[in-house]
């Protein structure tokens, strides 16, 4: 039983650990916390990835509480969050780091540090993350005492925030700067590839040119407006945003969904995922060089799009979900448009699979080249389809089901090979099987409201709030203080977690194939950089 | 050789330059539209009818752009090696006979096929040079690609050219082309297709694309160009697939010669050219449309595994025919 | 011996219409709930202000009109969420199916609060 394993998880700890506990508490939303010193963080880290299988580090969030920063460490366990939480006084803001043991630490700790001022003692590699590099010293955007007016104008007198790079690779390496106007790349980012001959030996990313703010900009909004605003973060899995804050909202409110409004999200949700699906196979294509793929794929998206558009009313940004359930209903007539745009989509699917496994060029472009293991896989944590294509079997649908989920039956789709190719079909078959979701879904809508009033003003208290998005496990974490406005939003999105997987696969490999490799990630930056 | 009119008129006119500039346009604009239509959406549409002067408007476009000469590079190199290359590959196209002679009348003597050849990969070379003299490292390794790929795939290129010559008995391109009462496409179909693969690489498109492979390295060695000078690099471009599609033409496919039904015969033959060059560019569009992209060691790899074994076959194939015939007719 | 499933793909293409629809000459069929410009109808307005207090992008501002207040909507800076329509009390704001909304006038882009405006719809040509 679910809370059997937990308790179990949360006995190994108190017997491990029991001088550095202060507190365990399973929260009234049903979320186990451990509120340990910071001293234990390691030691508490380590115990729970050996306490159960596919453990991973899900993110790491930082709190300004007035005169200390709460760090809290969500980590996966079997599929299920829990959360340590370390309490670190302002004036020795000082912890040890973890990435020597977790690689996929590493970004999430850098930009606790970016954004909070907190310092990992002993990270590998200090520096700025989010940040741009030449950011005024003790400036901390995330804590409270910084507002909008103060940061405007300390910037305002700033002209230029960004260095330049000087200095050149070691003797004969050509270093060629991926971005971050880069055909290759949808959004800009930068990334150094140190080359010999056509040999990548070193990649260095530097990101945060998207960097927006959004998680400030959040605190300064109410919970309705923050739909929107959360919405924005990227273009594709949009609905997908949206309905993990209105879950993790819902949650805090103790607030019912009627089940009508649940098969409802379930509809947008997987039309969201096709239609990303969708799109980066297309763009996969453009990658390798088959222009004609790219379009005949974009080609299919536009029946997503007309259907998202009769459902919704706009074709990409549905601004579907809301707090307490959606806000327009599904018309009797619109069943049967929807379902024969859908029986159109599954008719092309076996063509693109054939294209896939048989057509001997993409085969030569994309079989054992970028080959991740299992094993590298769970030390960077990574999420998404990126994991399911190493053999790791971890769908957020199927651990902690939110919507309606739980009712409808589906499979979870897994190969083995970990190489460019077997993440195209991971995808590909995902979108057989959201086509099959949906079907299921309109054939047992029931019937009732499609939504219920929220209240506007959300009791204290923090919890968290988990979706299978397009591209990985998406999380947010929200802590309320009484008001109409939130006192800290927090999301990871699956690319943050995936990028450090692309310098791992990268390094080692030739030249022509970081394109491909990078595609098959599936990098959304706007999310990645929030 | 006096310059006399005639000499004049064919050179600048027909079938010299203002042709083989019209021709580059046409057979541009066909490419797009069969490519559009291939990829189930309308090509170029709003200028002209049905955007026939598409290609014309962006020629007139880039014309009109500032022309940048970046710090760094080689100046003389960056400046003309466009230039030199278009003209090149324009000259080569002199000694082809489109309506039934060469292009200048006394310019074709035997063994002028080798010199086309040499032509090419001269101009080929000035390519290369005009990605390495740029001071950009996605030219240079476009660069590098480029001259990887022709220097591997230009001796099958030869060895296959050399099939039809033994079978008409002779190294001259006219000769060549008049002795084909069957076309040599049907008495040695294995010289054929493997030629068109080959042509697909010297021409670089789809699945050969990598010296210009936009998602990896921006621009390949046209990166820095602009104005003017992107137009001789296009020109040379689209004069090279021309030239690539019209040798097909000449060597395999029975060149201008056809049914003369009326009038005089140079306009027909004119007109079984263009034809034939037409039909030649789309096979070419339809085989960059069904492929994705090799990577360059797969390419070269696949040249001196594959394709160098298999054209020495073909060329001693042809000599067997050849031999055959002959014993045969005496 | 190699398959290649494009190449039949590619053939059959060159025969079919291309896909691509004809915009501008040919106007797409909108569906029915369609987010395009706002429709504002100003005698069912009772001037609450929900609807300025919960718009994300603070596109909407309470003018005064002949002592009461009534909403003008921003349209340059609205992002067509239609959250307005939901915390109207009383449904004053429609939305349509108008989407062609480029103009080289920002005036252009404002709904102004005035009787015999709130209830012309036109095209732009």
């Amino acid at each position: 039983m679910v809370v059997n394993k937990v308790q179990e998880i949360l006995n190994q700890i108190h017997s491990k650990l029991a001088d550095f506990i202060l507190k365990v508490e399973i929260t009234r939303y049903g979320r186990p916390i451990v509120h340990l010193k910071p001293e234990a963080n390691r030691e508490a880290i380590k115990c729970l990835l050996e306490a159960g299988e596919n453990a991973g580090l899900v993110a790491i969030t930082g709190v300004d509480a007035g005169s200390s920063i709460s760090l809290l460490y969500h980590v996966r366990v079997s599929g299920k969050v829990i959360t340590l939480k370390f309490n670190l006084p302002k004036e020795t803001l000082g912890i040890k780091t973890i990435s020597d043991f977790l690689p996929g630490a590493d970004f999430h700790e850098r930009e606790v540090a970016d954004l909070l001022g907190v310092i990992f003692k002993d990270h590998p590699n200090p520096g700025r993350l989010i940040l741009p590099d030449n950011w005024p010293e003790g400036l901390y955007p995330l804590r409270k005492e910084v507002d909008e007016d103060k940061l405007a104008r300390i910037l305002n007198g700033r002209e230029n925030l960004y260095t330049e790079e000087i200095g050149s690779a070691e003797n004969r390496m050509v270093k060629i700067i991926i971005g971050p106007q880069h055909p290759a790349l949808i959004e800009p980012e930068k990334f150094t590839l140190e080359v010999d001959g056509e040999i990548v030996r070193r990649v260095k990313p530097h990101i945060g040119y998207v960097h927006r703010g959004i998680e400030k900009a959040a605190e300064k909004r109410t919970y309705l407006q923050n739909i929107y605003l959360l919405e924005r973060i990227c273009g594709i899995c949009n609905a997908c945003h949206a309905a993990c804050f209105c879950q993790t909202v819902e949650e805090l409110l103790g607030l019912r969904v009627p089940p009508r409004a649940k098969y409802l999200r379930t509809v947008i949700l997987e039309l969201n995922r096709i239609h990303s699906h969708m799109l980066l196979l297309g763009h996969m294509g453009l990658e390798i060089g088959f222009e004609t793929f790219f379009h005949y794929m974009w080609r299919d998206r536009e029946t997503v799009m007309d259907i998202v558009e009769m459902l919704t009313g706009n074709r990409v940004l549905a601004s579907y979900v809301t707090i307490g359930g959606v806000r327009r209903d599904l018309n009797y007539e619109m069943i049967p448009k929807i379902k024969e745009g859908l029986e159109n989509l599954r008719s092309k699917i076996p063509f693109y699979r054939e294209v896939l496994e048989k057509d001997p060029t993409v085969k030569m472009r994309t079989r054992n080249v970028g080959v991740l293991t299992k094993e590298n896989a769970l030390k960077l944590c990574v999420v998404g389809p990126v994991a399911r294509a190493s053999g790791i079997k971890m769908d957020v649908r199927r651990d902690e089901p939110y919507a309606a989920y739980d009712e409808i039956p589906f499979n979870v789709i897994t190969y083995d090979e970990g190489d460019t190719w077997a993440r195209l079909m991971v995808r590909l078959e995902e979108i057989n099987e959201s086509i099959n979701i949906i079907e299921y879904a309109l054939d047992h809508l029931p019937s009732g409201p499609y939504g219920v009033r929220a209240p506007r003003v959300v009791p204290e208290g923090e919890t968290i709030g988990r979706v299978e998005a397009p591209r990985g496990e998406l999380f947010y974490y929200i802590k309320s203080n009484g008001t109409a406005y939130p006192e800290r939003v927090k999301m990871r999105t699956p690319t943050f977690a995936n990028i450090l997987s692309f310098i791992k696969i990268a390094e080692g490999g030739g030249i022509a194939d970081v394109p491909a490799i990078f595609a098959s990630l599936d990098p959304c930056f706007s999310c990645m950089d929030r | 050789m006096a310059l006399d009119l005639n000499f004049i008129l064919r050179v600048l006119l027909f079938p010299g330059f203002s042709f083989i500039l019209t021709l580059t346009l046409i057979c541009d604009w066909i490419e797009r539209k069969i490519k559009a239509r291939m990829q189930n959406r309308i090509g170029p549409t709003y200028t002209g009818p049905a955007g026939f002067l598409q290609p014309l408007a962006d020629v007139i476009k880039l014309l009109a752009k500032e022309d940048i000469i970046p710090i760094g590079t080689q100046a003389f190199l960056f400046k003309f090696s466009g230039l030199f290359a278009a003209s090149i590959f324009m000259f080569a196209l002199l000694f082809l006979p489109v309506d039934g002679a060469s292009g200048v009348f006394s310019w074709s003597f035997e063994g002028d096929l080798i010199l086309v050849l040499s032509l090419i990969t001269l101009a080929n070379f000035f390519l290369f040079l005009s990605g390495w003299a740029s001071n950009n490292p996605y030219s240079a390794i476009g660069a590098a690609r480029i001259l990887t790929q022709f220097l591997g795939y230009d001796i099958p290129l030869f060895l296959l050219a050399l099939a039809p010559a033994f079978l008409a008995g002779s190294l001259s391109l006219s000769e060549i082309a008049s002795s084909q009462l069957i076309p040599f496409a049907a008495l040695a179909p294995w010289a054929f297709i493997l030629f068109m693969i080959t042509l697909q690489a010297e021409l670089e498109k789809d699945p050969f694309d990598i010296p210009h492979a936009e998602t990896e390295i921006v621009g390949g060695y046209e990166t820095e160009y602009s104005g003017r000078r992107l137009v001789f690099l296009k020109l040379a471009k689209d004069a090279q697939i021309i030239l690539g599609a019209a040798l097909a033409v000449e060597l395999f496919l029975g060149g201008p010669y056809g049914p003369v039904f009326f009038g005089s015969s140079a306009a027909w033959y004119t007109i079984w050219f263009m034809l034939k060059l037409i039909a030649v560019i789309i096979v070419t569009e339809y085989m960059a449309c069904v492929f994705a992209r090799f990577r360059i060691d797969q390419v070269v790899a696949g040249n001196w595994r594959i394709l160098l074994p298999l054209s020495a076959l073909s060329l001693a194939a042809a000599l067997a025919i050849d031999c055959w015939f002959s014993c045969a007719v005496r | 011996m190699m398959k290649f499933p494009m190449v039949k793909a590619v053939f059959a293409c060159l025969l079919r219409k291309p896909f691509t629809r004809r915009y501008p000459e040919v106007k797409p069929d909108l569906p029915e709930g369609f987010r395009g410009k706002q429709i504002f109808n100003i005698n069912l307005c009772i001037g609450c202000g929900l609807c300025s207090r919960d718009c994300p992008a603070k596109a909407i501002e309470m003018v005064e009109v002949n002592g009461k207040r009534y909403p003008m909507f921003h349209l340059d800076r609205c992002i067509f969420c239609y959250q307005c329509e939901e915390s109207c009390p009383r449904s004053a704001i429609k939305s349509s199916k108008i989407f062609e909304l480029a103009s080289t006038d920002k005036l252009d882009l404002v709904i102004k609060p005035i009787k015999e405006e709130s209830v012309k719809t036109e095209t732009r040509a």
